[in-house]
């Protein structure tokens, strides 16, 4: 069975609130905003956290942190790094690709 | 339907503690982490070890899985018995995982059976989240795509079995890798009057043999010969939807890049297609070319070596 077409939203266009980000990412809003304040997620926050926004790369980040933190009992400045290093890679993985050169 | 040996996953014993069981965990998660693992099928590996762990690192289910799996080996045919789960209640939040874990897990730990007895109660429904791959055209045109999620489902019985669900799917043009769509209400249903749960889509590129994509930038190889990068030549490029006319300009050297603003993923703001130049030599192969080399090297004063 094939439902109607359906129309898909690019979140960089909506945006999420505090409150859409933590349902999706079934974490608390709590832990979103320790997360904004510890500086691993959101770059630039202003003070009230019902006035942030994020963008689809914040939701892949929340995940990924919250994921390392249940995983390995990291702290949010530890799961913050490793999610630093992972986009590192990313980024020199992409460079190769547009290089054209392997990756091994 | 296959027993799992979730023990056998996590290379854990039967006795094990709850620690040990987290210890066998993390070291999995660590070798199988999918942005490092060099390990094969490290994804799916993956997969099967957050099941177990999801069933074993929590006591209830761990203690249900426990009296049934006594009599089973790994890959044996399972039915589990009626009423094999009373007096055990599940928390059912571990079923964040929902269309990664498999039928097995659906039918002993599936929704439909978690808790039941309680009052009614409304809840929103949850969220599922998968990636889908699309070509870097669908992205400079849009596309339609069907795309077939692996969804857990209740019978009337109430069991679980994952069923496959298929979406038509409308990808709006200007996405990039990387980015998240939202379908609103096609996650899990609610509970209740609870909303239905959204699916989010996260966009990944399939390879493409001639375009490398770099956030909204897109990057192409252009072939040109000797002559046309040294006196300037109007040359076809074509590009990922059409082709161009492009000038190189007059003492163009290998590796150059052409900048066709605006011609990168149509995003807002749109990207830019760069064309890098590559000097491609003709063979000194016929009589011809061999004499047109060599008056080069008689009559120009060239040392590509000089200053080294």
């Amino acid at each position: 069975m094939t439902t109607d077409e359906l129309k898909a939203m690019l979140i960089d266009e909506t945006l999420f609130r505090l409150d859409e980000l933590a349902a999706t990412c079934t974490v608390t809003r709590e832990w979103v905003i320790e997360h904004v304040r510890a500086g691993v997620l959101l770059e630039r926050a202003g003070a009230d956290p019902l006035g942030w926004t994020f963008t689809s790369h914040d939701m892949l980040r929340a995940k990924q942190l919250y994921s390392l933190e249940l995983q390995f009992d990291a702290n949010p400045e530890l799961a913050g790094l490793v999610v630093d290093l992972t986009e590192e890679l990313e980024r020199l993985r992409a460079r190769l690709k547009r290089e054209g050169l392997a990756l091994d | 339907m296959e027993f799992k040996d979730y023990y056998q996953t996590l290379g854990a014993a039967r006795e094990a503690t709850a620690d040990e069981i987290k210890k066998a965990f993390r070291r999995l998660a660590r070798k199988y982490h999918p942005d490092v693992s060099k390990e094969p099928n490290a994804e799916a590996r993956m997969k099967e070890v957050n099941e177990a762990y999801a069933v074993l690192s929590d006591p209830e289910k761990r203690a249900a899985y426990d009296q049934l799996g006594r009599d089973y080996q790994a890959g044996q045919e399972f039915r589990p018995p009626p009423n094999w789960d009373a007096g055990f209640e599940f928390s059912g939040r571990d079923f964040g995982g929902g269309a990664d874990f498999s039928d097995f897990f659906a039918e002993l730990f599936g929704r439909g059976r978690a808790g039941g007895q309680g009052g009614r109660f409304d809840a929103r429904g949850e969220d599922h989240h998968a990636r889908i791959l699309i070509r870097l055209e669908d992205a400079y045109r849009g596309a339609s795509r069907v795309i077939t999620l692996r969804v857990p489902m209740i019978d009337e019985q109430g069991h679980v079995a994952m069923k496959d669900h298929n979406l038509n799917v409308r990808i709006p043009k200007g996405v990039r890798e990387g980015q998240v769509l939202r379908l609103a209400g096609q996650g899990s249903p609610g509970i209740g009057e609870g909303k239905a749960g959204d699916l989010f889509l996260e966009i990944h590129f399939e390879p493409h043999p001639r375009f490398r994509v770099e956030g909204s930038d897109v990057y192409s190889t252009l072939r040109v010969a000797p002559w046309e990068a040294a006196l300037g030549a109007k040359v076809k490029a074509s590009l990922p939807v059409g082709a161009v006319e492009v000038s190189v300009p007059e003492g163009s050297q290998n590796g150059r890049k052409l900048r066709l603003k605006g011609r990168g993923i149509p995003s807002a703001p749109p990207g830019d297609l760069y064309l890098v130049l590559e000097i491609v030599l003709p063979s000194a192969t016929s009589a011809k070319a061999r004499e047109l080399y060599e008056a080069m090297a008689r009559e120009l004063a060239f040392d590509p070596r000089r200053g080294e």
